[in-house]
């Protein structure tokens, strides 16, 4: 039986599948994320300054089965993570609906989060404290934890003490130990070393196979091509194109080279204009853009 | 497991939430006040000796201030005063650990979706411990006021206890506020400090009659003794020192404090309910 993709008929899928979104959107305001001191509000108040809000991501529906493995691709702050965000649970959605079935896993940038000043062991117990495990269960995960993570001695020692590789390692071990329906990953699989690169993606697949979804945000085109059954391209805050991961792979190396086109362009234009900067360097030092040259070449 | 989200809650709803959070999530608190703990311990020398230090010198301080400027204190004043700074230093520590509780997790709130509510909550529970090294301070300094010890002492935790559940409802309001004003830790420190002379710290609240803009305004006194560190001050100072004429301990104004209690109850349901209104936009602003 052939990959089940079913971008454009999702009547036809099962009828609970294990993430439905529907016209999901996420709005942010950038007085509070910007802006964030109580001076700084009284000052909007007075002066009224008009809230500044933006869309993150809008329209976005998506249908994710069991068993499928969904690569979510784009460019840099497309809406990618905060799609994934909302998945996990960690921000509500401004506007839409978003539905979830099943216990949801991952560390979206694997490493933080960890307490410093605690031992690895120690921080697999907080962790799985704050996954929301019962204790019993993450004292029973914590062997496997610590093999797949193979920290050695080092499980002991304070976490300031690891190297980012072996933060990610055990950051990875902790997130799949704890036997997700739901995996959602960002950008995961560039870390660690060879071995565990290979480790890492053996364990997806795996889980991918146990007929659990797994969400996945990359920039390895290779990885979205070879082991997700769907894909979609996010810029924007838009789903672009939604469907057989080689043509939306494709889709995006084609806008990527546009992109890079158009920015060229820009570049050549802004860069054959000669006369703009020798007529500011010998001007005298008093916009504040050309203080700092013109004091590195004064005059005699 | 099925979660689906669309639309606000109420704010009883939203209570309810927040009762089932802290009740189910225990032991994540229980791990968060062992952290601060060791963190605690580990990182500075002797580790919980400043617990005890830090209320002595800070007596000590306050001593030679009103000495200085008052001349006639009250006899016996150091322990007077002891009486106030020692539940004092538990609060304004729970309110500075508890402001930076949720934003010092800022990492881990973008990446894990669990209740936010237990990082305040942990903080005023690691207090308590704080506290409790504190009260080693207090066996110490009780030791030179040998005559005043008495098994009115044995109320310490009882007040202890109103207290705790008064600073849970300030450590929720202002862990949460942070995350969006970031400089409400200036404000604080200055609020706090404002808060201890305004309440029965250094002087008894009968000693408030004396003032004649208080007999102006009576209003005024009842203000001053409605003051939740008006209440606790006076039943700490009750069952350590006595009372204000220099006579021996009694037992603390059980009206009062269980007014406060039932007070601070409300004021943790409404901290609680102002809280997770705020939560949902955490991970954007962090």
């Amino acid at each position: 039986m052939p990959t089940p993709v079913v971008p454009r008929a999702p009547e036809a899928a099962e009828p609970h599948p294990a993430i439905l979104t529907e016209g999901l959107g996420v709005e942010y305001n950038l007085r509070f994320s910007r802006k964030r001191t109580i001076r700084e509000s009284v000052a909007n108040v007075v002066l009224r300054r008009p809230p500044v809000r933006f869309w993150a991501l809008r329209h976005v529906s998506l249908r994710v089965a069991h068993g499928e493995s969904l690569g979510i691709i784009g460019p840099n702050g497309a809406g990618k993570s905060t799609l994934l965000q909302v998945l996990a649970g960690i921000m509500r959605p401004s506007e839409g609906s978003v539905e979830v079935r099943g216990r949801v896993s991952g560390l979206l940038t694997l490493g933080a989060g960890f307490d410093q000043e605690l031992s690895g062991r120690e921080n697999i117990l907080l962790g799985g404290a704050f996954l929301g495990l019962d204790d019993k269960v993450t004292r029973e995960l914590l062997p496997g934890i610590v093999a797949f993570a193979d920290l050695g001695d080092f499980i002991e020692a304070p976490i300031k003490t690891y190297s980012s590789g072996m933060r990610a390692r055990l950051g990875f071990a902790i997130a799949t130990a704890v036997d997700p329906d739901i995996l959602l990953l960002d950008e995961v699989l560039a870390t660690g070393d060879a071995t565990f690169r290979e480790k890492s993606k053996g364990r997806v697949i795996q889980l991918v196979q146990q007929a659990k979804a797994v969400v996945l945000v990359t920039h390895d085109m290779n990885w979205v091509t070879e082991y997700c059954n769907r894909a979609i391209l996010i810029e924007k805050g838009n789903v672009v194109i939604e469907g057989d991961p080689e043509d939306v792979v494709a889709v995006y190396r084609q806008h990527t080279e546009e992109a890079r086109a158009k920015k060229e362009e820009a570049a050549r234009a802004a860069g054959v204009d000669p006369l703009v900067a020798p007529k500011a360097m010998p001007a005298p030092a008093s916009g504040s853009g050309t203080a700092g040259r013109a004091r590195r070449n004064p005059a005699p | 497991m099925l979660r689906e989200v669309s639309g606000i809650a109420g704010p009883l709803a939203l209570l309810g939430e927040a009762i089932d959070e802290i009740s189910s999530r225990r032991r994540l608190v229980r791990y968060l006040v062992q952290a601060d703990m060791k963190k605690r311990g580990s990182d500075t020398l002797l580790g919980n000796l400043w617990w005890i230090l830090d209320p002595l010198l800070q007596m000590v301080v306050y001593v030679v201030f009103v000495t200085i400027i008052a001349r006639r204190p009250a006899p016996d004043y150091p322990l007077f005063i002891f009486a106030a700074v020692l539940p004092w230093k538990w609060f304004t520590s729970v309110v500075g650990d508890a402001t930076t509780s949720v934003v010092g997790q800022g990492s881990l709130i973008r990446q894990i979706a669990f209740p936010k509510i237990v990082l305040p909550i942990a903080s005023a529970t690691a207090g308590v411990v704080g506290f409790a090294w504190g009260l080693l301070a207090l066996i110490a300094i009780m030791l030179a006021f040998a005559d005043r010890i008495s098994p009115m002492l044995l109320w310490i935790p009882v007040i202890a206890a109103v207290q705790y559940v008064f600073s849970v409802a300030a450590a929720i309001f202002v862990s949460a506020a942070n995350v969006f004003f970031r400089d409400l830790g200036n404000v604080a420190g200055h609020v706090l400090r404002l808060w201890w002379f305004l309440s029965p710290s250094l002087y008894s609240l009968s000693q408030l009659d004396n003032l004649s803009i208080i007999r102006e305004h009576p209003t005024l006194r009842t203000i001053a003794g409605m003051n939740p560190f008006a209440v606790l001050f006076e039943a700490y100072r009750a069952v350590i020192y006595g009372t204000p004429d220099g006579g021996h301990p009694v037992a603390p104004n059980l009206a009062s404090l269980l007014v406060l209690l039932v007070a601070s109850i409300v004021l943790v349901g409404l901290a609680a309910i102002f809280f997770k209104r705020l939560e949902p936009d955490f991970a954007k602003v962090l």
